[in-house]
């Protein structure tokens, strides 16, 4: 620019580089833009002269940073100026100084288009930077043509046509529905003929936006693309000066190579060949040299080709090959390449299997995870996650807690939450994995989300051989003097639910449990505090007979949290604190959590998330959600309309509302969870889970070799073992299809309604069914509630009871169909005529679009819900126990195989089950007496007598001697307390234990499959 | 005692640091660096005079070209704070001569190390009277010229008996060929007024200002015409107010040399003066305030490129007086292009940079009423017409002789156990401080 001529316009640069401030700068920019309005303004005119050099210092000070909000006239009118200064002036003020979406352009597309169609050169060059710079919908509409036939013509200069297809690459990718390229694959084809490498670089530039869009159209260029791509990288036939550091063309060959990466294959097997042959060539020919600028310019081509390659989907070999070569690199001191090395070969995990391979790596990929640079260490990271398997989990976790304690403090969140997702996807075994997130809240408790250490409960709950080792594992990381508040957390929930089962151990009785948590209790903050409440309650509830100390010290603890400010903290205070005056039924209340439903990890859905964003192209995309449906052991169980998960009370919340709000409020969809746990549900199934993270399960049910064999064919009533039953329920929806699964398991549903009086019966991705029940003497009233989830009707529906020969049942009718996301309740009088152990069965059928689904329910009308809880005075008792002598009246037992119970346990047993235990009636201690009520219609009110005598040397068999007024009874007692006594599996308040087979003990009348069958 | 600062940074207008002085170890050396990134390159210099960067408190106040920048990162009082660097900057001004801008901070840097060092230890505020540091510091500045009359054949008393003594502000001894005293009464009249001509906000703050070169101890009593000295005057004296205005004071602040106790039993003004230039006392007053100017602007758009602007100053201060200096600005549009003007007395023109007509009078006697009307073209934008937010038109002036409170000097008596006979001489001006008509 002739600025030499420009004496004001250079004064005033000056003057601004001069100012020693910003504020003397503004003034002086000010000032200059009052004179070059007076200027303007002038009625005499400007003259050409005057009005380029005002223009330029416009420009000058918009690019200061300033607001130019006037002179675009000037501007654009000195674009039609017949001398090349002012011209080049006015395109460059207009480019730079108005965008596609100002008026004032259109006064401007007249003159530009007479200067691309026009003969001078410098001109038509002006005129397509303008057009390309600016690109906006009417110069695209008006001047595409004009544009393209440049672009193909053949007088003109290559210097021209070079300008013609940058700028209609960017009109194109401004309004690819305005530019008209139909019929240009031949056109595109014939341009790749060109020799002339300017114009050959800016029409691969123009190829690759055009088979972005469509690829389709544009086979005809692939063959050309490769020739080119031969033509630079094997023949190196191109011009002097368009190598770089002796690489041919390195932009042109990136670009060759991303265009082929458009198109899905190469199918032409000549092709392919001479296309393999290249970039094996590029592959082999490339090393790490001293010159960095030679090797930016040698990796940019050979990343390229290795994207290509993964695109291609070449043989193994050169796979392997592309490894080693991405090994060498990860290997050497410059920082970028390892960078490269190492993000490419995340990449390249996605897309085939070369797994192997890369393991053969695993040193020193870990060793970059200490790299000074942090970007460095990310993608090592990522690229350990990526490569993870069962194989390596265990050495990979382990590493990665290692570097857990030096990593940064930017890192240890993504590392902490990575270390959790792979220790869940590949636990070898459960213990392991329980092992690995203790140690990774203790060593940076301030990164683990809470997602982690819900799922770590989840997990516990969910595997009952796991609970005392967790528990023995809580105990250990408690005596340690400082802990993370997660810590307490996960220590204090785990200690309160299971420390019971450790009672026996020394430094594990109830009053130490309850002094180490409390030992931590000064040091929490308002949000652990509830759990620590729960745990203190759930402690007290353990020790029975209540030991006054500990209780006092608990209760003073409650009572002190009674006034809280905390609402939370004060409603479970105030909860606790009356609930365990209660006696029995805080047994009943805070009985242990049940298994949490089935649900895919929280933590896997969101790196899943995660890592589909970075796959890039969309092969690569495909490919790796592929591999990741195979990757994953288990698939969300819900429907897309799914479970309702329960919102609003927060995580591990045991005791919420008691169950009468049910009893009144029968039209509301309270769900009454097995054990007692009443939450409220959202008739609309909620957005997404709250705490469902925490009610989610475990995708680990043991290794995942384990789960993949699990029988599909099992049939769920004919089946006792949940084991098999839960991985039934892991087998991906896609392959069964048609059937309906049930959510949760049936026999536990049963089990747990057989010691509380609501609760679900049977729910599965269509229905629910609630039930609840209310018992007087020999009579009893059931709801049933049939619950819709769906937002589609559920017709057919049938439900039919089929009554054991003691009882009277009769249902109310059943409505055909259950309109959307509606409940219907259906009551049902059962009368119990005379002692039995016979259980009823609903058996229940409904039609979901072309799906019949047929169930049979074991109905909870059993034997212990007619007994009524009596307690005897020694007055009473003996001479009851006298009068009664001998069978049939009085039986006697003795029951081996018995799962070994303290004896405080056994009592809260019989308690459940409404027989009431009379303490201080028989003077051995090991000894228990216990007295209820039983009702029939046919004995009316009977009493009756149990005594339990145990032996302390061994726990496993006992004498038990029943008695009452009449022998069916005494019978049928007995042989209901044996089962129950054989059957607990673990503690005494899961009785539903679902982890044993039903017991072997018992008659084979009452396996409940071999019921079904004889009732059917 | 409140701590004040625990960092002091002068820095010019492009964030360069001039001079800094840290007297905690609770903030880094880096702190300025924090004020440059956050406060000085952002637009919000000068929108808050504290902010909290990073734990620390900033509070910066511009004098001429000088940032001056306290950091604190305890809770420090903020008026404390302020009110140091304002007696800083005075006393500084006193040893330079007057001018406090970057250059004299190059010239004077071991000057203002040993100040600094005086005024504030471990960031709690010192002794700020430049006539009692001028007693031990006595460094080469540029003397003020009220200084240089000192005598220097006296010998340098003891300092510490001086700031311990019971009248810690003047030493013992002092002797003058001829005793003078000279009192100035500043006011500033800040002024908001509608377009209509109703007054929205007025106030006067005024200070009286003393220059005493009075020998040995003397004991001056002031005497003003306000409300509260005359009424108690007239109990004393039993005999009814005279008639004539009496000046309602508020916010009455005194110098440390007035006696408070006598001054709340028998409300007169009573000192023993420092020696020198001081400020005896600052009041404010929101009643009863003479305006000296009176603006009668109309402004007319005439379609989107043209405006007309007729501003009409009316003065209303006696016939004899005279305004000097009188500077109006009347805000224009961003797009002037071309601007011609008709006045009837002084000269205006277009200043681009600060978007304003800029009319000045020289000398403006009372009671006349010159007019300026100009003619606007106004450059077409593109963006879309904003429409002009109209800023009020501003006005400086300096009124000598003239109270806008119509405070006036009583009396001024002085009494020395010598008994000699001094002259005294007092002055009055007005000057604008925000005066500002909407339009």
């Amino acid at each position: 620019m002739a600025l030499s001529g420009m004496r004001g316009l250079s004064v005033f640069i000056s003057d601004v580089r001069n100012c020693q401030n910003k504020e003397q700068e503004r003034l002086r920019v000010d000032k200059e833009l009052g004179n070059v309005r007076t200027r303007f303004k002038n009625e005499k005119g400007l003259s050409p002269y005057e009005k380029k050099k005002y223009v330029w210092k416009m420009l000058y000070i918009y690019m200061l940073g300033y607001d130019v909000d006037f002179g675009h006239m000037e501007a654009v009118s000195l674009i039609s100026a017949p001398k090349y200064p002012e011209k080049q002036v006015g395109y460059i003020v207009t480019a730079c100084l108005l965008n596609e979406n100002h008026d004032f352009l259109r006064l401007a597309i007249n003159t530009v288009r007479n200067d691309i169609i026009g003969r001078n050169e410098t001109f038509q060059c002006l005129a397509l930077t303008l057009v390309g710079n600016i690109g906006g919908r009417e110069f695209a509409e008006s001047l595409a043509a004009d544009v393209q036939k440049l672009l193909i013509s053949s007088s003109c200069r290559p210097l021209v046509r070079k300008k013609a297809a940058l700028c209609l690459l960017r009109l194109y990718r401004k309004n690819p529905d305005v530019v008209n390229v139909d019929g240009w694959a031949d056109r595109m084809a014939q341009l790749l003929d060109e020799r002339d490498l300017g114009v050959l670089t800016s029409s691969m530039s123009l190829l690759v936006a055009l088979v972005s869009n469509n690829h389709e159209a544009y086979w005809s260029c692939l063959p050309k693309c490769v020739k080119t791509l031969e033509r630079l990288a094997r023949n190196q036939d191109i011009p002097q000066e368009y190598t770089y550091y002796g690489i041919p063309s390195p932009w042109l060959q990136v670009k060759t190579m991303r265009a082929l990466q458009y198109f899905p294959t190469v199918e032409d097997p000549n092709t392919r060949r001479s296309l393999f042959e290249v970039l094996q060539r590029i592959l082999m020919g490339t090393d790490v040299v001293k010159n960095v600028n030679k090797n930016n310019a040698s990796h940019a081509v050979l990343f390229e080709a290795l994207a290509l390659v993964m695109h291609l989907d070449a043989e193994k070999e050169m796979m392997s090959q592309c490894v080693a070569l991405l090994g060498k690199f990860i290997a050497v001191r410059e920082p970028n390449i390892r960078y490269l090395g190492l993000e490419n070969m995340t990449r390249m995990l996605m897309v085939t299997d070369v797994q192997d391979i890369i393991k053969r790596h695993q040193a020193q990929i870990i060793t970059s995870l200490k790299d000074p640079d942090i970007s460095i260490r990310r993608r090592a990271l990522d690229l350990l996650y990526g490569m993870c398997d069962v194989s390596n989990a265990k050495d990979i976790v382990e590493e990665l807690l290692q570097y857990l304690s030096s990593a940064d403090f930017a890192m240890r969140e993504e590392l902490s939450l990575k270390a959790a997702i792979l220790a869940e996807k590949f636990a070898p075994d459960l213990s392991w994995y329980v092992d690995v997130i203790l140690q990774l809240i203790d060593k940076a408790g301030d990164f683990v989300s809470d997602d982690i250490w819900f799922r770590v409960v989840q997990f516990v709950t969910n595997n009952e051989d796991l609970q005392s080792y967790a528990a023995a594992k809580a105990r250990e990381y408690l005596n340690k003097p400082a802990i993370h508040e997660t810590m307490v957390k996960v220590s204090a929930y785990i200690l309160g639910e299971y420390g019971h089962l450790l009672a026996r151990r020394p430094g594990y009785s109830p009053k130490e449990l309850f002094t180490i948590i409390h030992e931590k209790h000064p040091t929490v903050s308002t949000s652990t505090i509830p759990i620590l409440l729960s745990s203190y309650a759930k402690i007290l509830m353990h020790t029975q007979p209540p030991e006054p100390e500990l209780q006092n010290q608990i209760w003073t603890i409650f009572n002190k949290y009674e006034s809280c400010i905390d609402v939370e903290i004060q409603q479970r205070a105030a909860e606790y604190f009356a609930l365990s005056r209660k006696g029995a039924s805080l047994m009943d209340i805070l009985a242990e959590m049940p298994k949490f439903p089935e649900r895919q990890s929280a933590l896997i859905r969101k790196a899943e998330d995660a890592e589909v964003d970075t796959a890039e192209q969309s092969a690569i995309k495909l490919r790796a959600q592929q591999q990741m449906s195979t990757a994953l052991v288990v698939t969300d169980q819900r429907p897309p309309n799914g479970m309702p998960a329960q919102p609003s009370i927060g995580p591990l919340s045991l005791v919420k509302v008691p169950s009468e709000t049910v009893d009144s409020n029968p039209g509301d969809q309270g769900l009454t969870h097995p054990n007692g746990v009443v939450y409220k549900e959202d008739p609309q199934p909620p957005s997404q889970d709250i705490i469902g993270d925490l009610l989610g399960t475990l995708s680990i049910e043991g290794p995942p070799g384990a789960v993949a064999q699990s029988p599909q064919s099992a049939t769920y009533e004919a089946e006792g073992a949940p084991s098999a039953a839960d991985a039934a329920a892991l087998v991906p929806v896609g392959e069964e299809s048609g059937s309906v699964q049930p959510i949760g398991n049936i026999n536990e549903r049963f089990y747990a309604l057989c010691l509380k009086d609501s609760g679900v019966l049977y729910e599965d991705p269509n229905i629910q069914i609630g039930i609840k029940a209310e018992w007087r003497a020999h009579q009893g009233r059931l709801v049933l509630f049939l619950g819709n989830k769906n937002t589609a009707s559920l017709g057919s529906v049938q439900a039919l009871i089929l009554p054991p020969t003691h009882l009277k049942m009769e249902l109310s009718l059943v409505p055909e169909t259950i309109p959307p996301r509606a409940q219907v309740q259906c009551p049902l009088e059962v009368m119990n005529l005379r002692p039995s152990r016979d259980v009823a069965v609903l058996d229940f059928s409904y039609k979901f679009g072309p799906t019949m689904v047929n169930v049979k329910l074991r109905l909870p009308a059993v034997l212990n819900k007619f007994l009524q809880p009596i307690t005897v005075s020694p007055e009473e008792f003996f001479p009851q126990w006298r009068s009664l002598s001998g069978p049939p009246l009085k039986l006697q037992e003795v029951v081996r195989g018995v799962r070994p119970l303290p004896l405080p346990e056994m009592a809260n047993l019989f308690n459940t089950y409404r027989l009431t235990v009379c303490p201080g009636l028989d003077p051995n201690p090991n000894n228990l007496v216990a007295s209820t009520t039983f009702y029939s219609e046919t004995t009316r009110a009977m009493l009756c007598l149990v005594r339990i005598e145990t032996d302390p040397a061994d726990r496993t068999q006992l004498r038990m001697t029943v008695a009452s007024g009449d022998p069916t009874l005494t019978f049928e007692l007995k042989e209901f307390i044996k089962e129950q006594l054989v059957s607990i599996p673990t503690a005494p308040q899961r009785p539903q234990g679902p982890a044993a087979p039903p017991p072997p003990v018992a008659p084979a009348s009452q396996d409940p499959g071999a019921l079904l069958a004889g009732l059917l | 005692m409140p701590v004040a600062a625990s960092a002091i940074y002068f820095l010019n207008l492009r964030g360069d640091v001039l001079i800094n002085r840290l007297y905690r170890d609770d903030v880094g050396g880096n702190m300025v660096d924090a004020f440059r990134m956050h406060i000085m390159q952002t637009k919000e210099l000068g929108t808050c005079p504290v902010r909290q960067i990073g734990g620390c408190s900033f509070f910066y106040m511009r004098i001429s070209n000088v940032y001056i920048v306290i950091v604190v990162s305890s809770n420090a009082n903020v008026a404390c704070a302020f009110k140091f660097v304002v007696e800083a900057v005075a006393l500084f001004k006193s040893y330079f001569g007057g001018a406090f801008d970057e250059d004299a901070i190059r010239n004077n840097f071991v000057l203002i190390y040993e100040l600094l060092d005086e005024i504030m230890d471990f960031g709690y505020p010192q002794n700020l009277s430049p006539e009692i540091l001028k007693l031990y510091i006595t460094q080469e500045g540029v003397r003020s010229p009220f200084s240089s009359k000192q005598p220097l054949d006296k010998p340098v008393p003891n300092a510490t008996l001086q700031v311990t003594g019971a009248v810690g502000w003047r030493r013992e001894g002092l002797a003058y060929k001829k005793n003078e005293v000279f009192l100035d009464i500043v006011e500033s009249v800040n002024l908001l007024m509608s377009s209509k001509g109703s007054v929205l906000r007025c106030d006067v703050t005024g200070k009286i200002l003393m220059k005493c070169f009075l020998s040995g101890m003397p004991d001056l009593k002031l005497g003003l015409n306000d409300k509260i000295g005359l009424e108690k005057e007239s109990q004393l004296k039993n005999r009814p107010t005279k008639s004539g205005k009496t000046i309602e004071l508020d916010d009455v602040t005194f110098h440390q040399c007035v006696n408070l106790t006598r001054f709340n039993s028998e409300k007169t003004v009573s000192f023993v003066p420092p020696d020198g230039e001081f400020e005896l006392m600052k009041y404010r007053i929101t009643e009863g305030v003479n305006l000296p100017f009176r603006v009668l602007p109309t402004i007319k758009e005439l379609g989107r490129t043209r405006m007309e602007v007729n501003v009409k100053v009316k003065s209303v201060f006696g016939a004899k007086m005279f305004a000097l200096g009188v500077v109006i600005k009347i805000p224009v549009p961003k797009q002037t292009a071309k601007t011609s003007f008709q006045v009837t007395s002084g000269r205006a023109k277009y200043n681009a940079s600060i978007d304003c007509l800029v009319w000045k009078i020289r000398k403006f006697p009372g009671q006349t009423e010159p007019t300026l009307s100009a003619e606007i073209e106004l450059i077409s934008t593109i963006a879309e017409k904003k429409s002009w937010t109209r800023p009020p038109i501003q006005m400086e002036f300096q009124v000598p002789m003239f109270t806008a409170s119509g405070l006036r000097v009583r009396f001024l008596k002085v009494w020395e156990k010598s008994g000699y006979n001094t002259v005294e001489w007092v002055r009055y001006i007005t000057k604008a401080g925000s005066y500002e008509v909407r339009c």
